[in-house]
């Protein structure tokens, strides 16, 4: 008996050398394996759909235009529902389907899961849409397309100042969540600096629909800007309590309601498109720019799912496959087996890639270097807002 | 003091829709000695159904809630035959986990065919609002008030001075004894569920007015709530159940208002807990003389 499981383990530790090993050989090298992680079904399909729709885009404009320096981009884009260790198991699918480069994962639960193992790896990952601020810190080759969120804290604070100077500031947060508490500490200590009087703060939990009383604390406190670092279903809520029906606004006219990239969707959520009336939103992405980058792709986003148009995930999507498409570009590489993690790692320092979401640069922690800007949505249309 | 009414009426709409909640809880409590966990969710159901008759069919709102009415006593009567029933001789923790899985079907099959993504619930925009003492009160709070107030006086008359509320309290007081003097006690278990569940659904009706939003999960918190209030008043009790929903109300959103918001729902449990732990009966509960 004892042999036999000597043997069985010795089998099994064969195969899983053989899979390792299996990350270069696997494939052709004029095709570029490139995988992605994220939620296809359940409660963040939302999400993880825009991203993998955005991605695709981007893939079959490259291959139509020639590849990456010759090599065709073959994308997988696996189901991991949102969660974390379903995540690392789709991870072990990609690198035994042999993926090279990688787009990394939608959610910042399932990036903070892969990094460790992909830094083994020697695996380059961009997270299109992974906020937190410590999710790809376990890994040097962990690099990500959007806001981390404690910049989009400081970052509204910021702007608050420019656009809204002198203009009385009150913050309603949800005292339960990690992305919400996180941008409303970085708001509240960048405001101190600023010199923005934040005059009333208000929270709610989970479980909480009822926010009548705090609403009424907002008003009272006279503010003319609501900071709302929270989710659009909360804020949905939030606001359609706040207006109270169409005659009665809790709120003078006038008040203006700021969130950050939590709000992306909100007129999906909301009764009625007027209730997010006065909503500003810091997006590095307005669906409604004329930029000619964006037009097309908005175009090719709508041909693509049936007229739906592309929220912030699906351009953050789009923007990692030409963001790899750039470093491995700059470096030269056009053999897929010679992709090295920590070599693309290093061209992305100096590289600055200008995408459909703003024109940007990385810090060697990873980290986008970008503008934010916000947009100002009226009866269902957004329009830039304080440029 | 403008504050103070503010809070004050946000408290009733608040304590009112618990109490509509709580009165079910109790009634079924008090004749089928048992607790429905599922209680919570048929508000959910009610409201969806609203939201499928108004928006998916176009029925005038009034119409929807009459419907959801209807739906929710018929699901509340199938619930109690199909889950229930079977299990009225079987020990009561078997009743209780069997409540708790219906709730979760309840839960699962309206995510199954609703879809995770919230819902907005119609009825009643457009009703205007009033000024009292300098305080801005929404037409809906007041149509809350009155109805939950009109629909307690109602079942009391109804417990008290009609046939089947009669049999009702004589199957609460004593089923064996009950079922001696020729009293159906199936009939008048169905008969508890079906008011209980239409109550829920009159709930889910203001609920959806006051918080607009639905989801699959809308009904446990406030089943949660109501079902405190209903061990808050003395489970069994009507009058109790209404006072338990009012007063939960009002601490809540007091809490809020003076103290917190971070501790509003702490404080409403402390408060329960010294509560039972002065009158483990509730505040309106009688206190049974177990017999030996």
């Amino acid at each position: 008996m004892k042999k036999f499981l000597a043997v069985v383990m010795a089998l099994a530790m064969v195969f899983s050398f053989a899979a390792c090993g299996g990350k270069k050989g696997g494939h052709a090298d004029n095709e570029l394996y490139v995988g992605a992680i994220g939620a296809a079904t359940g409660d963040y399909a939302v999400y993880g759909l825009a991203v993998k729709y955005g991605a695709e885009i981007a893939v079959d404009e490259i291959n139509a235009a020639g590849g990456v320096n010759g090599m065709k981009i073959v994308f997988d884009f696996q189901d991991s529902q949102g969660d974390p260790e379903s995540a690392k198991s789709a991870y072990g699918k990609l690198m035994d389907w042999g993926m090279d480069i990688s787009i990394g994962t939608v959610m910042s639960g399932e990036m903070a899961s892969v990094t460790a193992e992909s830094a083994n790896d020697d695996m380059f990952m961009i997270s299109p849409s992974a906020s937190n601020d410590t999710c790809i810190s376990a890994s040097s080759n962990a690099f990500r397309v959007c806001f981390y969120d404690s910049f989009q804290g400081t970052a509204a604070a910021d702007y608050v100042k420019a656009t809204l100077s002198g203009k009385k500031v009150a913050v309603f947060y949800q005292s339960d969540n990690d992305y919400s508490i996180g941008l409303y500490d970085a708001f509240k200590a960048q405001a101190a600096v600023n010199g923005t009087e934040i005059v009333a703060e208000q929270s709610f939990t989970s479980d909480e629909k009822d926010f009548t009383t705090q609403i009424n604390t907002l008003a009272d406190s006279k503010a003319e800007v609501v900071f709302l670092p929270i989710y659009a279903a909360e804020a949905s809520m939030f606001l359609s309590q706040a207006k109270n029906g169409t005659d009665n606004a809790v709120f003078a006219e006038g008040v203006y309601f700021f969130g950050c990239d939590g709000l992306d969707g909100i007129l999906e959520v909301v009764d009625n498109v007027s209730t997010a009336n006065n909503v500003v939103m810091l997006t590095p992405f307005a669906a409604s720019s004329t930029d000619a980058d964006v037009v097309s792709f908005v175009e090719a986003y709508k041909a693509k799912t049936g007229g739906t148009v592309p929220n912030q995930f699906a351009a953050d999507g789009y923007d990692a496959v030409y963001v790899i498409k750039a470093a491995l570009e700059a470096m030269g590489v056009s053999k897929s087996s010679e992709v090295s993690g920590a070599k693309v790692a290093e061209a992305m320092t100096s590289l600055s890639y200008s995408g459909v979401t703003g024109d940007m640069t990385w810090t060697a922690d990873g980290n986008t270097q970008k503008l934010a800007t916000a947009v100002i949505y009226n009866d269902g249309v957004d329009t830039e807002f304080g440029k | 003091m403008t504050v103070f009414i503010r809070t004050l009426i946000s408290g009733l709409n608040l304590g009112s829709i618990y109490a509509l909640i709580a009165l079910g809880y109790s009634m079924v409590y008090g004749i089928a000695r048992m607790l429905n966990f599922a209680h919570g969710d048929i508000i959910m159901v009610g409201a969806y159904s609203g939201i499928v008759a108004v928006m998916s069919i176009g029925l005038p709102p009034i119409v929807g809630i009459l419907l959801g009415v209807i739906v929710c006593a018929l699901l509340g009567i199938t619930i109690e035959r199909l889950a229930y029933k079977p299990l009225r001789q079987a020990p009561s923790l078997s009743i209780l986990i069997t409540a708790i899985g219906v709730s979760y079907l309840l839960q699962n099959l309206a995510l199954i065919i609703f879809g995770p993504e919230q819902k907005a619930y119609p009825m009643f925009s457009g009703v205007k609002s009033f000024q009292i003492l300098g305080a801005k009160i929404d037409g809906i709070t007041i149509l809350t008030l009155a109805v939950t107030a009109c629909i307690m006086i109602g079942l009391n008359l109804f417990i008290n001075k009609t046939k089947i509320g009669k049999a009702m309290r004589a199957v609460s007081e004593d089923k064996g004894a009950a079922e001696l003097m020729g009293i159906s006690t199936d009939r008048t278990i169905t008969v508890t569920f079906a008011i209980g569940s239409a109550l829920a659904a009159i709930a889910s009706a203001f609920y959806g007015a006051t918080y607009v939003y639905i989801l699959p999960t809308t009904g446990s918190m406030p089943g949660i709530k109501a079902f405190t209030a209903a061990v808050f008043g003395g489970i069994g009790s009507i009058p109790g159940a209404m006072l338990g929903g009012i007063v939960l109300g009002l601490i809540e959103q007091f809490a809020k208002q003076y103290i917190s918001t971070l501790w509003s729902n702490a404080i409403v449990f402390g408060v329960l807990i010294i509560v039972l732990l002065v009158k483990p009966t509730g505040l309106m509960g009688k206190t049974i003389q177990e017999k030996v």
